[in-house]
């Protein structure tokens, strides 16, 4: 039987994983990686949770909505990775560091 | 599923019947497609199109935005809001995003790009909206696109143009660093909604939700949230950001990016606050001390890593850091009958950012340094304008007679009423550090005159005309208009109370 601390578990663990990959940042592609899957734990949640709302659906509409965001989030953000690809050949945080104090 | 179908009609009828309320955003919508469509197919034969249809699009929400003065109501569902709160930071936003419109179009026909100018105009209205949302609502499900329709607007003004380096490097920490907020809020969300089964964050129920809900998982549910509210006010610790996206973006973006998000985040936030904070339970407390803590440490930062700055953008990013943490404090001191203030100490600061990066832009434009040590004997090449500039640093500080001082002076009178009321300790520290920041500020808004007028500059070099004379004509009006303020500060207060 899965109940929703099976859920809750899962989508923490995913959530832990994510912020491993950003905080690791060796690749800004790899960056983007870990903010989906922080993303999507989140929208596991939601969905979880949404089980018990049987009037409102709020969870459910929430995934949906989160899901079209990352995607159009996460576009922007590939756009602008490769912008920063053209002018510096590398898409590693730690040697992109023209702006400092 | 059965109990939805249903209901069906209802709910459609209730949709139908809000529409209305949703005017001064659908004209923004229309325009949007305007500007759009007008990039692909006008701006050829007519380079100005977009850019006219944007100043419409404005003017049309304008008057749409007044019929709504004086008629609280709520529409689909609760989720929209609109009171005196929501109109007049929409007023203020529309006024910012004339201003900032005008200020791009002057900066790029200074430098001119190669790429379409007409799809600013259409991101900038895309964030406009957002930022209505934000203003007028209490749902985390609307509150959260709307953050994420002014982020994603953001990210692209500051790459779209990637004409150099620093440009894109800005703009890849700025999408890297804001997604992950957002994303952090997203989990903090879906938490809170396990926890209250409900997304308005005013209702009965969702407070209730949270009353039960566990110590440490609210309180890390609680932090989440406030990591994506954080990032668009720019408070620290989520202030890292600030300096090297404004620095980086070009300068009539910086204007934008320094104080239209604000408004929404912050209207946001006191709505988020106010809901949050009277109750005696454990979350309110966690919001109380987490509010405090960061107004204090905000301020702090803000205005003394300010001091160390060479490269005036820079040193307006910690300055909007510091003023973010002022803003916070107002939002502590404030409660449903005194919103004026907060709106007022807003209005002020959008007018005298906005009127700073003016100025800015249009030095830059005319010698290409936005470096301060470069400002050395402007002052007698440029007299109206850097006296205008000193007026508005004056304005920052909060010294009279300008609005600056109007502004501060009606928080520091809000912080004190609290603290006679309550006779807690933790309102007379926030007003000696934001008195101790405010003086702080002084010694590195002085720098402009500093510069500018004190330090031999080299005579010789020839006096070369002003560029961009509409960027700092704005500037100069906007000056007018704070000293006017600072002169007459019932013109504004009376209507916004």
């Amino acid at each position: 039987m899965i109940t929703l601390t099976h859920f809750l578990v899962v989508s923490a663990c995913i959530f832990c994983i994510g912020l491993y990959a950003i905080l690791a940042k060796r690749n800004a592609i790899m960056i983007l990686v870990g903010i989906e899957l922080m993303i999507n734990a989140a929208i596991l949640n939601f969905v979880a949770f949404g089980k018990y709302d049987k009037l409102h659906y709020g969870g459910q509409i929430f995934a949906l909505f989160a899901i079209v965001l990352a995607a159009a989030a996460v576009a922007v953000g590939l756009a602008i990775i490769l912008n920063v690809y053209r002018h510096y050949k590398t898409i590693n945080p730690d040697h992109i560091t023209d702006l400092r104090d | 599923m059965h109990d939805f179908v249903a209901n069906l009609p209802q709910t459609l009828d209730q949709v139908i019947q809000s529409v209305p309320l949703f005017k001064p955003e659908l004209a923004l919508i229309g325009a949007f497609l305007a500007v759009v469509c007008a990039t692909l197919f006008i701006d050829k034969h007519w380079k100005q199109s977009s850019f006219m249809i944007y100043i419409g699009g404005l003017l049309i929400s304008f008057p749409l935005l007044c019929q709504q003065l004086g008629q609280p109501d709520r529409g689909f569902f609760d989720m929209l809001i609109i009171d005196s709160f929501s109109v007049y930071a929409r007023m203020l936003l529309l006024f910012a995003l004339l201003v900032t419109g005008v200020l791009i179009r002057q900066h790029f026909s200074e430098k001119p790009t190669r790429r379409p100018l007409g799809e600013v105009y259409s991101i900038l209205l895309a964030a406009g909206l957002g930022l209505h949302l934000l203003t007028a609502t209490s749902n985390w499900l609307i509150a959260f696109i709307a953050i994420e329709t002014v982020s994603i607007s953001s990210y692209v003004l500051v790459g779209y143009f990637s004409e150099h380096k620093r440009q894109s490097e800005a703009a890849m920490k700025y999408v890297l660093f804001g997604s992950v907020s957002a994303a952090t809020m997203l989990y903090g969300l879906s938490l809170i909604y396990g926890f209250t089964g409900n997304l308005d964050f005013t209702a009965a129920a969702h407070l209730q939700g949270l009353m039960a809900a566990p110590v440490a998982l609210c309180t890390v549910a609680i932090l989440f949230i406030f990591t994506g509210i954080g990032f668009k006010l720019g408070f620290v610790p989520f202030h890292l950001w600030t300096p090297d996206v404004y620095e980086g973006a070009p300068t009539p973006i910086t204007a934008f990016l320094s104080t239209i998000p604000k408004i929404g985040a912050i209207v946001l936030f006191s709505r988020l606050v106010h809901a949050w904070l009277p109750t005696p339970f454990y979350f309110s407390e966690v919001t109380y001390l987490f509010l405090v803590v960061v107004a204090i440490v905000t301020m702090l930062v803000g205005n003394l890593i300010a001091l160390r700055q060479q490269n005036i953008k820079r040193m307006m990013a910690y300055s909007s850091i510091g003023h973010t943490g002022f803003l916070l404090m107002t939002i502590l001191a404030i409660s449903n009958n005194n919103q004026e203030v907060l709106l007022f100490y807003l209005t002020v600061y959008t007018l005298m950012n906005l009127a700073t990066f003016a100025f800015i832009d249009a030095i830059e434009c005319t010698t290409g340094s936005v470096e301060l040590s470069d400002y050395t004997g402007l002052g007698k090449k440029f007299p109206l304008l850097f006296t205008c500039f000193t007026i508005v640093g004056i304005s920052l500080v909060g010294l009279p007679p300008t609005a600056g001082f109007i502004g501060k002076l009606l928080v520091f009178t809000a912080v004190f009423e609290v603290y006679q009321s309550s006779k807690d300790i933790l309102f007379v520290l926030l007003l000696i550090i934001g008195t101790l920041t405010s003086v702080i500020s002084l010694f590195y808004y002085f720098k402009i005159p500093l510069f500018s007028f004190l330090r031999k500059g080299d005579d010789e070099s020839p006096v070369t005309p002003l560029n961009n004379r509409l960027a700092a004509l704005l500037g100069i009006g906007i000056t007018v208009l704070l000293l006017v303020l600072g002169l007459f500060p019932n013109i504004v207060l009376e209507f916004l109370r």
